[in-house]
């Protein structure tokens, strides 16, 4: 009895696995209309899809769109959301072979997409050129190759409360005495918002960095920044720095560790300072705090140099690796250079669009937009290339070392050898 | 007074608990949603945030609540199953490279796993080409990966569970002729409901909170789940502008984990079962 | 085949102790070979017509052991065991091993692909338009089966025929106000959605001509161009631009004279060196120790401190007298419920000096986070905050296995309570918990979120600022491996071996010592 049970189920499975296994390997009758129906449905995936990876903000304004190019084209475009990591995702996906047609970034990616033969360039013509500002053109290109088409230019500007603060400051030595007036006399609590944190945060004082003479690199002669180069230790940077420290807390008070990117907008929203240092995304938490505000550029240092932000530019890049790239190349080079896709993507997400068309009609509706590109005029687009990584932390850890108080020389040598350090691997 | 000192000291522990939570709920209801205000009092009540959170075009939440409970439950469950058997083999069966196995369990779960994630690719990479049904985009292509971390911790806490009840009970069902699945499903799986219970909480909970695996996998906004979804939404330079509703989100989130531990409570401490241990 | 394997499965049938067959075993028999058919019916054709035979060949020998597996009375443990570690096999220890094998490449950024990849990816970077050259409006046709491009120049309105052989003019097409051409002489002219249909045949398409090639930008525009850096097998280099770059297979670059390299390399084996750049990197080296030992205690701070909180607010409730207990219970899993890295995020504001919540409460104006002293206790008590709760939950699962007669049977021995505790509950709940401590201590050594989210690994020391006063190993290194030159996966690999070992031998002799618990009731 025990014994057939079991013969049985061997049988029945051994017949089971005979068959598949069989059937696969004869190809019998039955398995050509899988296998035939299985890579015609794949290949025409293939040329009638088109992956779009972007982040959670930029999904829905993207999606009318998408299904317009998709119905003009007779392919299905897909936008998919990824919220984390998205360069190293974008990277590692490309790389395996599921990676998107199209990813949508901000231009300081390109120098490290570029070395992983990630991404492909744009060609544009001179006209679609001419139609984007200056600066988005400049930030997508490099080693003379456009990689990106832009669509939105975003830098930091001085937000400054006009009921405390009627006047744009000339200088910063301006804004920090009033700041200090409007403390003293209780109005405000502290000197200026700008992020520093336990870690610094260059791309915020970077500004008050540069007015102060500091520089991050040399220049190449074509005039792109040069990695062999780096100037942090340098003698006009460690002036930049003893600048910072005397603004910093135990000098005028104006920079503190305390003061992070979690808290400064809200600070300055909750009317707690007077001046604040930050972006087009802190307009929003600005207007739900009611406060009346103006935007400028940063001021530079009484007989600095010009306070250059640094210009960050959202980009549309054609993966290399993509399984579509006519249609990516068409997308990004001849589709999404139009007006109506950057301003749909400022109404979603109200940074300053790229082309100048669409700005120009954005600025009706909202000041804001123009001044903040225009705070930018002077800007320096984000170093692409990919040693910038190694600039990020060890500045940040300087400037908090300042910040608090500690000596500058030391903080700026510390900081070119750990960076000399790294970019020698 | 004995019994009071005890409360004192639950309480104790309960206000150091709730405490960081209550900055949430301030945040959560205070209409200029932050972290930032010093006070834990808001600087006025609404339930703007929640509001926006179920009606955002951008942020599905309802979605991603249920995706989230779905996966967790299922894949929890699961996970579950897989582990209690390992456990039960670990804990009442000699063989050859049982220690060993121990031991690799737990060492493998200390392999940093966000290394792994290039792997991964490679290997669904693959799988969406054969099986769609399974690959990147899928809830069931994560939930097998999730699958793959069950053994890991789970099975050391079964393991030593099921140490502590005591052998004679299984070895007396032996001597009365009952085979290994039966004293595994009659005898063993009754008595150790509360471990069950445990685990299968802390499963639960470990799966609602993963998203380095989830971010990869779920790339469309309505099949993402809660976490993947929340770190979306204060990912780069948008943590000032949404944090209201991240932390609205953040509350919420307790809410399935709460209430399967409501669920599961009565089995985590019936106390009757410690008096069938003894046997 | 099938005749064999009945046979054995008769020759293995003596000899067994009988046993009835039950419904359950049939059943439970016929569910597993269900399973396996269905999965072998689901996962074949794909396989097939991938044309994948090796993975078909290992699927069906799975198949097959695994069946015959639970169809005989053997191998007891595996049956239990298999189910778990079939998917640990696939999705934990295939990744690791993985990962390990890449610790002696350099794969990471500038390596992540194949020479092959390189080499495209530098003709591809290189590509310039041809200076002066129109931008063609671009319409794709068929001649007879071919892909033909219509190439309008915009400035003249001429139409061009390129094909694979060249650029010829094409006189009689009739161009829409859009620039597309509508209808060509002897051509099918494609539609949009045609067109697209065929974006692969369109990508592939170049068209020679004296300054290069046309190639289609998207399916409305094509550009002449040509690439100003070739590859040359004959030589394994790059030419051009007035230079040459050699490959360079210890590097996984092309490298020129002046030893610069093009910015795309390739991944190739590396040997020892990044596990001898583990030890030989000053930045290493130099703060080992320091690193290790603040690690070491933070992971036993945080295993202990979690265990005694987590078992004592157990202990408290463990009383049948307690009223309240489920409310209390709820509060106390609450951290356990909560998001983490959300969580993190709020400690770390509370810490803040000047607008933190710790500071107002205690009207003291510490710098929690700048200072290491401090910032080594807050991660800590944030660790007990996000820990205790699991500790908690598992003591109390523990307790109730615990029969209450023989806590009883101590006091009525007139054993005080604590003699109690100490000499009957501890010892009973270390039987069933002891392993979860070694794996909370070797999880809490890695624990990288509650660094990375809370101090960044900080304070810096402004003269160092490598090495924080909170970081851990993994912190540390891996700031080395992902921070300055870009995601080096090759290197954390290498740097998570040695962490690896390190955890690995200590919890390995901790393992040993729970042998002779493991007997406790055995």
């Amino acid at each position: 009895m025990r014994m057939r049970a079991l013969g049985t189920a061997a049988l029945a499975t051994l017949a089971f696995a005979a068959t598949a296994c069989g059937n696969s390997q004869s190809a019998s009758p039955a398995a050509p209309s899988a296998s035939a129906s299985a890579p015609a449905a794949t290949t025409g995936a293939g040329s009638g899809t088109l992956v779009i990876w972007a982040d959670p903000s930029r999904v829905k304004p993207l999606k009318p769109f998408a299904d317009q190019f998709g119905t003009e084209n007779g392919v299905t475009v897909e936008v998919k959301e990824i919220s984390k990591d998205n360069q190293m995702t974008f990277l590692t996906a490309s790389q395996q072979g599921s990676g998107p047609d199209i990813m949508i970034g901000a231009h300081d990616w390109i120098g490290n997409l570029v070395q992983n033969g990630a991404i492909d360039p744009v060609t544009l013509t001179a006209e679609q050129k001419a139609a984007f500002s200056e600066k988005a053109v400049q930030a997508v290109t490099f080693n003379g190759q456009i990689y990106g088409a832009p669509y939105a230019v975003e830098n930091i500007a001085l937000i400054r409360n006009t009921k405390l603060a009627p006047e744009a400051p000339a200088t910063i030595e301006d804004m920090i005495d009033k700041g200090k007036e409007l403390k003293a006399a209780g109005k405000v609590k502290e000197v200026l918002c700008l992020p520093v944190g336990q870690k610094g945060d260059a791309f915020h004082v970077y500004p008050l960095f540069a007015s102060g003479g500091g520089a991050l690199f040399g220049a190449t002669p074509s005039g792109d920044p040069d990695p062999k180069q780096v100037l942090l230790g340098a003698p006009d940077s460690v002036k930049a720095f003893e600048k910072l420290k005397a603004l910093g807390e135990k000098g005028d008070g104006a920079l503190r560790t305390s003061i992070t990117n979690e808290n400064y907008i809200v600070n300055f929203a909750a009317g707690k300072c007077a001046y604040l240092v930050s972006g087009p995304w802190a307009i929003s938490e600005v207007k739900k705090g009611g406060i009346s505000y103006d935007i400028t550029a940063v001021p530079a240092f009484k007989d600095g140099k010009p306070a250059t932000p640094f210009v960050g530019v959202q980009s549309f890049f054609v993966a290399s690796k993509g399984k579509n790239k006519a249609l990516a190349q068409e997308f990004v080079a001849n589709y999404v250079t139009n007006k109506d896709v950057a301003k749909a993507l400022y109404e979603a997400d109200p940074r300053p669009p790229a082309l100048t068309a669409a700005l120009q009609e954005v600025q009706a509706s909202d000041p804001d937009a123009v001044k903040f590109m225009d705070a930018g005029k002077e800007g320096m687009p984000m170093p692409a290339i990919p040693e910038m990584a190694a600039i990020w932390e060890p500045f940040g850890i300087a400037e908090t070392a300042v910040v608090k108080g500690g000596d500058a020389a030391k903080a700026a040598a510390a900081a070119q050898k750990a960076i000399d350090g790294a970019l020698k691997n | 007074m004995k019994i009071a000192l005890r409360h004192v000291f639950v309480l104790a522990v309960c206000a150091f608990a709730v405490f960081p939570i209550l900055f949430v709920v301030s945040a959560a209801i205070n209409p200029l949603g932050t972290l930032a205000s010093t006070d834990l009092l808001p600087n006025g009540a609404s339930l703007a945030n929640f509001a926006s959170l179920f009606g955002s075009d951008t942020y599905p939440f309802a979605r991603w609540f249920f995706n989230s409970v779905f996966i967790a439950l299922v894949a929890s469950f699961a996970s579950l199953l897989l582990s209690m058997f390992a456990a039960y083999a670990f804990s009442r069966m000699r063989f050859a490279g049982r220690r060993v196995g121990l031991l690799a369990l737990l060492l493998i779960q200390m392999f940093p796993q966000f290394l792994a994630i290039v792997t991964i690719f490679m290997i669904f990479t693959r799988v969406t080409e054969l099986y769609p049904a399974f690959g990147f985009n899928t809830v069931w292509g994560l939930m097998l990966l999730y699958l793959g971390g069950a053994l890991g911790v789970n099975t050391w806490l079964m393991k030593g569970f099921l140490d502590t009840v005591p052998k004679e009970l299984d070895e007396a069902a032996t001597v009365d002729g009952a085979t290994h699945a039966q004293i595994f499903w009659r005898v063993i799986m009754p008595l150790v409901t509360p471990i069950l219970a445990v685990t299968a909480m802390l499963a639960f909970i470990g799966i609602m909170s993963e998203f380095l695996m989830a971010n990869v996998f779920l790339r469309d906004p309505e099949s993402k789940t809660l976490a993947v979804g929340m770190y979306g939404m204060i990912a780069g330079d948008r943590r000032n502008a949404n944090f209201g509703m991240f932390a609205a989100a953040t509350l919420l989130t307790a809410v399935p984990t709460v209430g399967v531990f409501l669920w599961l409570q009565k089995y985590i401490v019936s106390g009757l079962t410690a008096g069938a241990v003894k046997g | 085949m099938v005749v064999d394997v009945r046979e054995a499965a008769r020759a293995n049938a003596p000899g067994r102790p009988r046993r009835e067959i039950t419904t359950a075993f049939v059943v439970s028999r016929i569910a597993v070979l269900a399973v396996a058919a269905a999965i072998l019916l689901y996962a074949v054709p794909p396989l097939v017509a991938a044309g994948s035979w090796v993975s078909l060949g290992l699927l069906c020998a799975a198949s097959a052991a695994i069946a015959s597996l639970y169809l005989t009375r053997r191998f007891i443990p595996a049956k239990y065991l298999i189910p778990g570690t079939v998917f640990l096999l696939a999705f934990q220890v295939f990744p690791v091993v993985y990962t390990v094998t890449t610790a002696f490449t350099n794969f990471g950024d500038g390596h992540r692909g194949d020479k092959a990849a390189a080499i495209t990816a530098i003709e591809t970077g290189s590509v310039r338009q041809t200076p002066g050259s129109p931008e063609y409006g671009l319409t794709a046709a068929l001649r007879g089966d071919e892909l033909v491009f219509l190439l309008v120049d915009p400035a003249t309105k001429q139409v061009g025929l390129g094909t694979a052989e060249g650029l010829t003019p094409l006189p009689g097409a009739e161009v829409g106000v859009t620039g597309k051409v509508l209808k060509a002489p002897g051509l099918t002219v494609l539609k949009a959605p045609e067109a697209a249909a065929r974006a692969q045949e369109i990508s592939a398409l170049a068209v020679p001509t004296d300054g290069g090639v046309i190639k289609a930008n998207g399916l409305s525009r094509a550009v002449e161009g040509r690439a100003a850096l070739v590859y040359d097998a004959a030589c394994d280099c790059v030419r051009g631009n007035g230079d040459t770059w050699t490959a360079d297979a210890d590097q996984g670059y092309f490298v020129n004279a002046k030893g610069e390299h093009l910015a795309q390399g390739w991944q190739v084996g590396v040997g020892f060196d990044n596990f001898a750049r583990v030890l030989t990197d000053p930045t290493i080296s130099g703060y080992f120790m320091g690193v290790l030992g603040w690690n070491v205690a933070f992971a036993l701070a945080s295993v202990f401190g979690t265990f005694a909180l987590g078992m004592s607010v157990a202990l408290a409730l463990h009383n049948p007298r307690m009223r309240g207990t489920r409310v209390y219970r709820i509060l106390l899993i609450l951290p356990y419920a909560m998001p983490a890295f959300a969580m993190l995020l709020v400690w770390r504001d509370m810490f803040n000096r000047d607008f933190g919540l710790i500071n107002q409460l205690l009207g003291a104006n510490v710098d929690w986070l700048g200072e290491p002293a401090t910032a080594r206790l807050g991660v800590i008590l944030v660790n007990l905050w996000l820990g205790f709760p699991y500790m908690f939950l598992v003591t109390t699962g523990a307790l109730q296995a615990i029969p209450r007669e023989l806590t009883e049977a101590a006091s009525i021995d007139g054993a005080t309570p604590w003699k109690a505790f100490r000499r009957v509950t501890l010892p009973l709940l270390l039987v069933a918990l002891t392993p979860l401590l070694i794996s909370s201590f070797a999880f809490n050594f890695n624990n990288f979120n509650a660094i990375a989210l809370t101090t960044e690994g900080g304070p810096f020391p402004a003269e160092s600022p490598q090495v924080g006063g909170t970081d851990l190993l993994i912190t540390y290194t891996f700031r080395l491996a992902f921070g300055a030159g870009g995601a080096q996966f090759g290197f954390a690999a290498a740097i998570s071996v040695f962490i690896f070992t390190i955890v690995a031998v200590v919890s390995a002799v901790a393992f040993r010592r729970t042998r002779k618990q493991e007997e406790v009731y055995a």
